[in-house]
């Protein structure tokens, strides 16, 4: 459950550490977003001297939250931290490598490119 | 309407690796061993790794490296990554691998594409074909993420992580002794 104020880790190299939820795109009224979806975030932290600077409008995809997530199945996961990665209007990611488990609904959600940067798919 | 429904939900058993079918796949794909090779056998509409390195080679990407993960990771049972020239022949190569399945699943009746992702930037597409994942990069796309090397050594970073397994055993025993 992401709104917009809330902070979220980063979890990959780009060079930013912390964000914060601006904006969710997709519908024009759209109150949480969960994994798999992409929102605008200002960058509140950032690594010294990386290409991404503090208070950088940019776009993430959420791929971890503490509001868990259901499946089908019955299986829940939650997870410690809100976090997302950091991409560009393309999709691509900014950063190479993603760190932490991810869900494996972003490959559904057609994110292949960071389930394959990353080192667990859950 | 029911039978449209029951038909649709023997068709996403069927095919279970393919996403496009919504969530169901992947939520049936981890019980039953999502990369068992079976599977992939009776689906007659996925690549297969043949197929793939033929049509790469067929449009001349440079540099096609075909990585098995199957021990590493439970998602997927083979990487290729391939480099083109150009963004276009980067958009190529996929063009060239989704006419490929085209092809194969002519006659069907409905046909069962895999997920194309980065079409429109060029720099780097993934295709999705279910247990063969294939990434066409540019040049410069291909040094920055390094793809390779990610997915080589991985199982290196893996060692360690069992000698700390082992580590963490032996203190025990100390304890308990």
């Amino acid at each position: 459950m992401i709104q917009p104020q809330t902070h979220l880790n980063v979890a990959d190299n780009s060079g930013a550490r912390e964000l914060m939820c601006i904006r969710i795109i997709g519908a024009s009224n759209q109150r949480y977003a969960h994994i798999g979806d992409v929102i605008v975030a200002v960058i509140k932290e950032a690594v010294p001297n990386m290409p991404l600077e503090r208070s950088e409008v940019i776009r993430a995809v959420i791929v971890r939250t503490c509001k868990e997530l259901k499946r089908d199945n019955g299986m829940i996961i939650r997870y410690d931290d809100n976090a997302a990665v950091v991409i560009d209007q393309e999709g691509n990611p900014k950063g190479t490598r993603v760190f932490g488990a991810i869900a494996r609904e972003l490959r559904q959600l057609n994110f292949t490119k960071i389930v394959s940067l990353a080192p667990e798919v859950l | 309407m029911f039978k449209a429904a029951l038909r649709c939900r023997v068709l996403s058993l069927e095919h279970q690796p393919w996403k496009r079918l919504g969530l169901l796949s992947g939520l049936v794909r981890p019980i039953s061993s999502s990369s068992s090779s079976p599977l992939s056998n009776e689906n007659v509409g996925l690549l297969n790794l043949q197929e793939v390195e033929k049509v790469l080679s067929d449009v001349k990407a440079d540099d096609v490296r075909v990585i098995p993960v199957r021990s590493q990771c439970a998602w997927t049972d083979f990487m290729v990554v391939a480099t083109g020239r150009s963004t276009w022949h980067v958009r190529n190569i996929a063009q060239a691998l989704i006419h490929k399945v085209k092809q194969k699943q002519k006659g069907a009746d409905r046909l069962l594409l895999p997920s194309v992702e980065g079409q429109k930037g060029g720099n780097w597409i993934v295709i999705d074909s279910g247990p063969v994942i294939i990434h066409a990069l540019d040049e410069k796309a291909r040094a920055y993420y390094n793809l390779e090397s990610l997915w080589t050594t991985e199982m290196e970073s893996k060692g360690p992580d069992e000698d700390l397994k082992k580590m963490f055993i032996k203190t025990r025993r100390v304890r308990n002794g």
